[in-house]
């Protein structure tokens, strides 16, 4: 039974961790325009801010980490 | 409202694109079913929760069940769930590792012949439609009740994108899905928590209305309740539901499995799955104590709910803003979309691998079958979706699932326990003990109208267990050669390495990946015993307050 070569495994999940990093940070930004902050309560104002910038925030790591280890992977 | 309709169709868009370029990635059907055995162990984490968190297993569900019921159903976050993941991931799943398998019914094969792994593949083919089926329902018919949109669109719609990266990138995809979706959920969803204990008076202030002003019950914040209980009692609770029906569940469902079978190490799959039990506890943050709380808020805004399975949504349009509740209902549908993802992945894995290589195109090549586990995907895509409408008809879909799981689970953990402590355990043994027990199990339920799918498990483990000690007994041990390598030993650890050894012989890049991880002699965050020591603690801790 012939087997094609698989994926280099590094190579996967560097592509996992960039588009991981790229849907949370379009995502976050997304939600954070559209939000109506302003005519929030306080509370929820507050609730909302620390939800977006937590997942923007997440995504900026693995859309970084993702890209470091893409280029390492490209490069052997 | 727009706002709400951007954000939900910007987030199904990203996820549909991101699944297509990850699908360039995917080679054979080793990436394909299992990812090139890739993914590290956070990645474990969050796709073994996400997998398990869905419409049916989480939010409207069991939401719904916590609105009624009260704090028991936190018995699943705080009590049973961790117990169950910290059991397979420190146990059963260096079993699945040592013997290379794709499936759980490859590995029952291994060891009891290709009888048992029929019948499970295809009892487990069944309730995998039928749970797609019904996360399609309720995804849908949440849609329609928050935002107002058709039924059908909406569900051609979620099904157009899992179907698109689970059918184009495999597990890869799936699990890169199940983490952005585990970040969703979590982030998107755990404001509600605040917000209604901000309602309410924080958790004091909830009790002190249902308990005083309103005289409820006490049980009502009980975690485990007395035996009398009608919904779930305490000790059927430990006994089924805990010790049969969990650790059955991490151990047996194959869309749990198969995603530590996509580790790039087998102490990254333990790890992930230990670990899984964290976000597991705060499952009930996010749908089971505001669902307490939410009789509360009802009362004080003067909104009437017909159905328990609606309070949830009820809650969350009244309570949230536009564009935070884009992002919540984002969340949800997330929670849906990685359990469909899955077990769509997972039923296409199981058709190829356990049924059609197995017994239909033998020795075919590895791109005939990679290509057959789309076509597979494709067809269970369709099978599930002409089944909507029948469970659009069956009221209480949970009810039903779990009824089938429990009939499965039973039978499954006899045979599975007897087979990795008992090297005398032999096929026509567990094969008449797996059936009995199932048939039991439906004699249970048809005949005498138990409706507690905990005891319905419960009893028919013990009579598969009894069955097949009693058929082993009268029939021939099996040979020596045939359990080796599948069976507790107290040289396991070294006998593990060698088949690490042997794996790596036949694929070359896998040994060179497991070495250069130093996984092996961890750093003190990523030891294994401590994760569970800590997380076991946490239990220990909520079961002393809400027990």
């Amino acid at each position: 039974m012939e087997e094609k070569k698989g994926a280099d495994p590094k190579l996967i999940v560097a592509v996992q961790m960039l588009s991981i990093g790229i849907i949370l940070i379009i995502l976050g930004f997304t939600v954070f325009i559209l939000s109506l902050i302003s005519r929030m309560e306080p509370f929820i104002r507050i609730c909302s801010i620390v939800s977006n910038a937590s997942i923007i925030c997440i995504g900026l790591f693995f859309a970084i980490g993702g890209l470091i280890r893409y280029k390492r992977v490209k490069k052997k | 409202m727009y706002y709400d309709f951007v954000i939900i169709g910007m987030f199904l868009l990203l996820m549909f694109v991101a699944g297509i370029f990850f699908s360039k990635n995917i080679k054979n059907t080793a990436d394909y079913f299992l990812a090139a055995r890739s993914a590290p162990w956070f990645w474990i984490m969050g796709a073994v929760w996400a997998t398990n968190i869905g419409f049916l297993h989480g939010y409207l569900a069991h939401g719904g069940a916590a609105y009624e019921w009260g704090l028991i159903q936190a018995n699943f976050e705080w009590f049973q769930g961790p117990f169950g993941y910290i059991l397979t991931g420190l146990f059963f799943i260096a079993f699945y590792w040592r013997a290379g398998i794709f499936t759980v019914p490859q590995f029952l094969e291994r060891r009891y012949g290709s009888g048992i792994r029929v019948v499970y593949s295809l009892a487990w083919l069944v309730i995998f439609i039928v749970t797609i089926a019904a996360e399609l329902y309720l995804g849908g018919m949440f849609l329609k009740n928050i935002l107002h949109i058709p039924f059908w669109p909406t569900v051609f719609v979620l099904t157009i994108v899992v179907g698109t990266y689970t059918l184009l990138g495999g597990l890869g995809a799936a699990i890169m899905m199940e983490f952005v979706q585990f970040i969703i959920m979590i982030l998107g969803t755990m404001p509600l928590l605040f917000i209604v204990l901000h309602f309410v008076g924080g958790f004091t202030g909830l009790k002190e209305v249902l308990l005083i002003q309103w005289n409820i019950s006490p049980q009502y914040f009980t975690v485990l309740p007395d035996i009398h209980h009608p919904y779930g009692p305490g000790p059927w609770i430990i006994l089924g539901q805990c010790f049969v029906v969990t650790i059955g569940w991490c151990a047996g469902h194959q869309s749990m499995v198969q995603r530590n079978l996509g580790a790039r190490s087998l102490y990254d799959s333990k790890l992930g799955y230990v670990v899984a039990g964290i976000p597991k506890t705060l499952g009930a943050f996010l749908y089971v104590v505001p669902m307490i709380a939410a009789p509360v808020i009802f009362a004080q805004q003067g909104i009437f709910v017909e159905k328990a399975d609606a309070a949830y949504g009820k809650l969350i349009l009244n309570l949230l803003p536009h564009g935070m509740l884009g992002l919540f209902v984002a969340g949800l549908v997330s929670a849906g979309l990685s359990s469909i993802g899955s077990v769509l992945n997972s039923s296409s894995t199981m058709i190829i691998k356990d049924i059609y290589e197995r017994f239909l195109a033998k020795g075919k090549s590895d791109h005939h079958y990679f290509i057959a586990g789309r076509i597979a995907t494709f067809g269970i895509i369709v099978v599930s979706l002409l089944l909507v409408p029948v469970v659009l008809k069956v009221y209480l879909i949970m009810w039903l699932e779990q009824t089938l799981i429990a009939m499965v689970l039973g039978p499954f953990m006899g045979i599975l326990m007897l087979a990795i402590f008992w090297r005398r355990t032999n096929t026509p043994g567990s094969l008449v003990g797996f059936l009995t027990g199932g048939a039991f199990a439906v004699f249970l339920q048809q005949g005498l109208g138990v409706q507690v799918f905990f005891q319905i498990s419960w009893w028919s483990f013990v009579v598969t267990f009894i069955v097949t000690v009693v058929v082993t007994l009268l029939t021939k041990p099996p040979k020596e050669e045939k359990v080796e390598g599948l069976i507790w030993e107290s040289d396991f650890k070294s006998k593990l390495g060698e088949v690490l050894g042997l794996r790596a012989e036949t694929n070359g890049y896998r040994v060179k990946m497991i070495r250069r991880a130093k996984i092996s002699i961890p750093h003190w965050y990523l030891n294994l015993k401590y994760w569970a020591t800590a997380i076991l603690l946490i239990q220990i801790v909520l079961l002393f307050f809400f027990g």
